[in-house]
């Protein structure tokens, strides 16, 4: 299905006039449409529908359970790598539905790229953590390797905390600086979609501003959708917010609309602690 | 209060909270009620009692700025509980300069009883007992979370300003047909528009309710009556 259609189908806010903007109006990038997700015969994921924009922050949250790790999951196929898990519906990311059985997955997974609750630095040094990503997909002169792997530390913000020290392992960093340095491995291939889950939950209150910090960075070019337990992470971090319980899509809509005055009661009684 | 949040200790500070709010508008109202009294019986131990009083609703208003403060930093509220702690903030504060204005009228009242009697005082406590109303209904629609009773104080408040602007008239008359009246008249003015302000600051209650139960501000304009900021006087009755 075209990227024309597809929009047709899911309300947008009505188009603004070019000269009133103040801000670029978001693109869509991704577009989840009528998703159900399967564990086994458990259904984890009913009939989910939403947006994902460019350039733009979605957070997901809602009880342990409610499918929101499921749903990043879905986004570039890593459930694949389990047999007895299947989704069905569409994802359409520019256009294409990457739920197709024609999609090269090692493509879309450089197009989609994740980062895990729990840093997962390979055991070799930091250089090559950053490296290895990329010469899987391409072949680079050894200087442009080099220079690949610095700007993606830099936008990471680690470099100036490893460049002294590339060949040590990568292993050796803090919990904070081997999450960054998992952001940067993933960014590193040039990806146009980071999903995030969790990133934060894993380090102390510093890391984790550096890690909000670095979302606000990235939210200039890449769309990212992130999963969170802390809900003051997804009103710092977050353009829009979707709740989700019970493999259902509660509501979605602008962060600051769902932590001012949610529609939902349901929504409500989560954010401010009431749920039952 | 909505229902429960699952830490308890939660619903206890935001109780305390309420409660502090309702604490302050009992005192008001009867603050306003003994500053009347003190005008029309002359008493200036009751008056002096709600001058000496007025401490307390200031203290209760740093106790409420204390629980807020404590509140929004230790429990990080969003959605409705943030209203609730943002209007109990806003109303507070109101609440303590109905307090001011009340004894405000009891300090000049003490004036008055000096000077011989003059009779606009006796359009003074029909005045004094709308804005008692306006107080009572709106901390009721607090207490209730009615939003609609807010709204009916909210519009009432067109009639104090009307009563405001007639006292304005006839106490002008006054002066002008016996300038010995001139210092009681003024005083006279002076609480007048103290209690008219008094119901200004129980439309922004109204106000805060609204937004506290909807979640969006009031946003219609609201009716004036109170003209008397246009009024000219004219000694020769020329044009």
């Amino acid at each position: 299905m075209s990227l024309a259609v597809a929009r047709q189908a899911m309300p947008l806010p009505p188009p603004v006039p070019r000269e009133a903007r103040v801000q670029p109006s978001p693109e869509l990038k991704v577009l989840i449409r009528d998703v159900d997700f399967y564990y086994g015969d458990f259904k984890a994921l009913k009939s989910i529908t939403l947006p994902l924009h460019d350039k733009r922050v979605t957070a997901f949250i809602g009880p342990s359970g409610c499918g929101k790790s499921t749903l990043l999951r879905v986004l570039n196929r890593i459930y694949q790598l389990y047999p007895g898990q299947r989704a069905t519906g569409e994802v359409i990311v520019d256009g294409e539905n990457i739920l197709s059985p024609g999609v090269d997955l090692n493509l879309l997974r450089a197009k989609i790229g994740m980062v895990f609750q729990k840093p997962t630095p390979f055991p070799m040094s930091i250089y090559d953590n950053i490296a290895f990503g990329i010469r899987l997909y391409e072949r680079l002169p050894h200087h442009e390797l080099d220079d690949r792997v610095e700007s993606a530390l830099r936008r990471a913000a680690l470099w100036d905390e490893v460049k002294d020290k590339l060949r040590q392992s990568g292993l050796g960093l803090s919990g904070g600086q081997q999450q960054r340095l998992c952001i940067a491995r993933a960014i590193a291939v040039q990806p146009e979609v980071l999903l995030l889950d969790e990133p934060a939950s894993a380090l102390d209150p510093i890391s984790t501003q550096r890690i909000e910090e670095l979302i606000a960075e990235l939210k200039g070019d890449y769309c990212i959708a992130i999963v969170t337990h802390n809900m003051q992470q997804a009103a710092r971090s977050s353009d829009y917010t979707a709740f989700m319980y019970l493999g259902e899509l509660i509501e979605f809509d602008e962060t600051e609309l769902i932590f001012t005055r949610p529609k939902q009661k349901h929504t409500e009684d989560y954010i401010t602690g009431r749920f039952g | 209060m909505a229902s429960e949040h699952i830490a308890r200790a939660y619903d206890e500070e935001l109780r305390k909270l309420n409660n502090t709010v309702a604490e302050m508008g009992g005192l008001a109202e009867s603050q306003l009620g003994m500053a009347i009294d003190a005008v029309v019986t002359r008493d200036t131990e009751v008056a002096g009692q709600v001058v000496q009083n007025d401490d307390k609703m200031d203290r209760l208003e740093r106790e409420l700025d204390n629980l807020a403060i404590r509140l929004l930093a230790l429990r990080q509220p969003v959605a409705r509980d943030l209203r609730e702690i943002f209007s109990a903030l806003k109303i507070g504060s109101d609440l303590e300069r109905i307090g001011d204005y009340a004894a405000n009228v009891a300090k000049r009242s003490i004036a008055l009883s000096q000077t011989p009697a003059v009779r606009p005082v006796y359009a003074l406590p029909r005045m004094a007992h709308l804005a008692q109303e306006l107080i009572k209904d709106v901390l009721d629609s607090y207490v209730q979370r009615d939003a609609d009773k807010a709204y009916a104080v909210w519009i009432r408040d067109a009639e104090l300003d009307e009563m405001y602007s007639s006292l304005f008239r006839e106490l002008l008359t006054y002066m002008m047909e016996d300038p010995r009246s001139i210092g009681s008249c003024t005083h006279l003015l002076f609480m007048a528009k103290n209690i008219e302000r008094i119901g200004d600051h129980a439309t922004n209650i109204a106000e805060n309710l609204y937004y506290l139960v909807n979640g969006r501000p009031l946003e219609e304009a609201r009716p004036k009556g109170d003209m008397s900021s246009l009024e000219v006087v004219r000694p020769d009755g020329g044009p």
